[in-house]
């Protein structure tokens, strides 16, 4: 029973030989990968999630947006934007900001984390679950404001009068969006409850 | 399609998936490691490849704005403001700027700072750009040892003119005559005004001024320096009103005339004294000294090679006293 497998883009269902270590099994008719669970599931995470966690802190110190206004040169990170809105009262939006590109990346990148070193650990199974479940409802509130910057550069964009540039801190956020999108994409959610000697076969 | 049953026993009527190498994961860790190099990187750019961290206090820093005024040398950004603070005697602002890593020549011992801001007067419209960019630091590089502490200038400093000739004029009262208030030679702008006070025993003003170094062969032991700012009114019996205004600038802004004899006398040395006259003499006016001078053909910057004739008879003594 465990050497037929179904494929997961075309479903055939088709035996696969015992495979030496370090091979893969390519479905024969739509030539796609054949897995039990996503290969290098856990290292895929535990790197792409270590990586968005490096970058998160410069993402937040380094400026997103430097506007020239006649001359006159200005910076905002995200952090002094939630604060200007904050003090112009606009509560709704300054924390609409913090949850997307401040908190909710945070969280992402620790829960992430969190399962990827855990994951060998019996008895974590539950906290792992929790945290899985949490990592998908934030999800799709992640770094709405880079598209809202690349609108505004594109809107604010008025010759010698005034110009608005990405920041040096926009390289890094985006990184970080990009990272932790590849994080929970190589995720495989069935590893939680798989037994950790079962695991190993899959690595 | 084939019962369940059937499917566990006869693996025959099944296709087989074909077999292939993978690649090694080791290269993932890569990524966490290209991250932490770029962040070591963004550290060295800021904190290691910048420039000095300067102290300026300024009598006044209205206008300024932490984290936004720029530091600017000949009109590049060399820099920016980083605090405000009062001095502890609550008498001056110290202002913090970092200057950026290629302008780490600029701090040094003589190095000048002042605030440009927006300046209207009489004949001189200066700093418009402030207005709407706001005020910025400008600096003028001294040639001492490096520092990173400065005093202020209230503004832009005299530019240093290497070779000009540094003289002082003694007159009863200022009148319309201010700081870079020109001084002319038949009309032509030889020099300015550079700064003055009341004299010690206040009665008088005492004022420095400057003649260009192409000029200052014009001005002899006997020239005679008169105002020609403001208007000259006179009354006459047989001809009426008659009045006279050297030009339309020296009337609004003031300015000084002078003169020197044909029988001239000899240069005039740096620091000499003369007289302001409120008035020229008629006779002034008409002295048609022969002087000869070395003008540079075009263009003020293009250094002439000094030449030990008489038109620059004080070339080395002025060397010497812009090292003080």
């Amino acid at each position: 029973m465990d050497n037929i497998v179904a494929c997961e883009t075309c479903g055939l269902v088709q035996q696969v030989d015992p495979m030496p270590k370090g091979a893969v099994a390519l479905c024969t008719r739509c030539h796609f990968q054949l897995v039990h669970r996503k290969p290098n599931s856990r290292i895929r995470t535990l790197t792409f999630s270590l990586a968005a966690l490096i970058l998160y802190f410069p993402s937040n110190i380094y400026p997103l947006v430097t506007a020239e206004y006649h001359g006159l040169h200005s910076e905002t990170t995200i952090f002094r934007g939630i604060h200007s809105l904050f003090q112009e009262h606009q509560y709704f939006i300054a924390g609409l900001v913090f949850c997307t590109s401040i908190l909710s990346p945070a969280l992402k990148i620790i829960g992430l984390l969190f399962i990827s070193i855990t994951l060998n650990w019996k008895g974590w199974e539950r906290a792992r679950t929790w945290t899985y479940k949490v990592i998908r409802v934030i999800d799709p509130w992640n770094m709405l404001e880079v598209f809202l910057l690349a609108i505004s550069v594109a809107m604010i964009e008025m010759g010698r009068v005034a110009t608005v540039h990405p920041g040096p801190g926009v390289f890094s956020f985006t990184a970080v969006v990009a990272l932790t999108l590849l994080a929970t994409l190589s995720f495989d959610p069935r590893l939680i409850w798989d037994p950790p000697e079962e695991k190993r076969r899959y690595e | 399609m084939n019962e369940p049953g059937e499917n566990l026993n006869s693996d025959v009527s099944l296709p087989k998936a074909k077999i292939r190498k993978t690649r090694r994961s080791w290269w993932l860790w890569l990524i966490p490691l290209g991250a932490a190099a770029l962040c070591v990187w963004f550290v060295y750019r800021d904190y290691i490849a910048t420039g000095p961290l300067v102290t300026i206090n300024f009598q006044d820093a209205s206008g300024l704005e932490e984290n936004n005024t720029q530091v600017r040398y000949l009109g590049a950004t060399v820099g920016q403001v980083k605090t405000l603070r009062l001095t502890k005697d609550n008498k001056h602002v110290e202002v913090k700027a970092r200057l950026s890593g290629s302008a780490t020549q600029l701090a040094r011992v003589g190095s000048v700072f002042w605030i440009v801001r927006p300046e209207v007067k009489l004949g001189a419209i200066s700093g418009l750009r402030t207005i709407v960019s706001g005020e910025y630091v400008a600096v003028r590089p001294g040639d001492g040892p490096r520092t990173n502490s400065f005093v202020g200038a209230e503004k832009e400093p005299a530019s240093e003119e290497p070779g000009a000739l540094h003289i002082t004029l003694l007159l009863p009262s200022l009148g319309s005559l201010q700081e870079q208030s020109s001084i002319y030679y038949r009309g032509v702008q030889v020099g300015e005004v550079l700064r003055y006070q009341l004299a010690s025993d206040s009665r008088g003003i005492v004022l420095q001024a400057r003649i260009r170094k192409e000029y200052a062969a014009l001005v002899r032991d006997n020239s005679k320096f008169w105002n020609a700012g403001g208007l000259d009114v006179r009354f006459g019996l047989f001809r009426g009103a008659e009045v006279s205004a050297e030009s339309a600038k020296t009337l609004l802004s003031g300015g000084i005339e002078f003169n020197t004899p044909p029988d001239t006398g000899p240069p005039a040395t740096d620091g000499a004294v003369f007289r302001l006259y409120e008035k020229a003499d008629d006779a002034w006016k008409n002295w048609m000294p022969v002087i000869h001078l070395d003008l540079p053909e075009q263009a003020p910057e293009t250094e002439q090679p000094k030449q030990p004739n008489q038109s620059n008879p004080l070339g080395g003594k002025m060397k010497g006293l812009n090292d003080e």
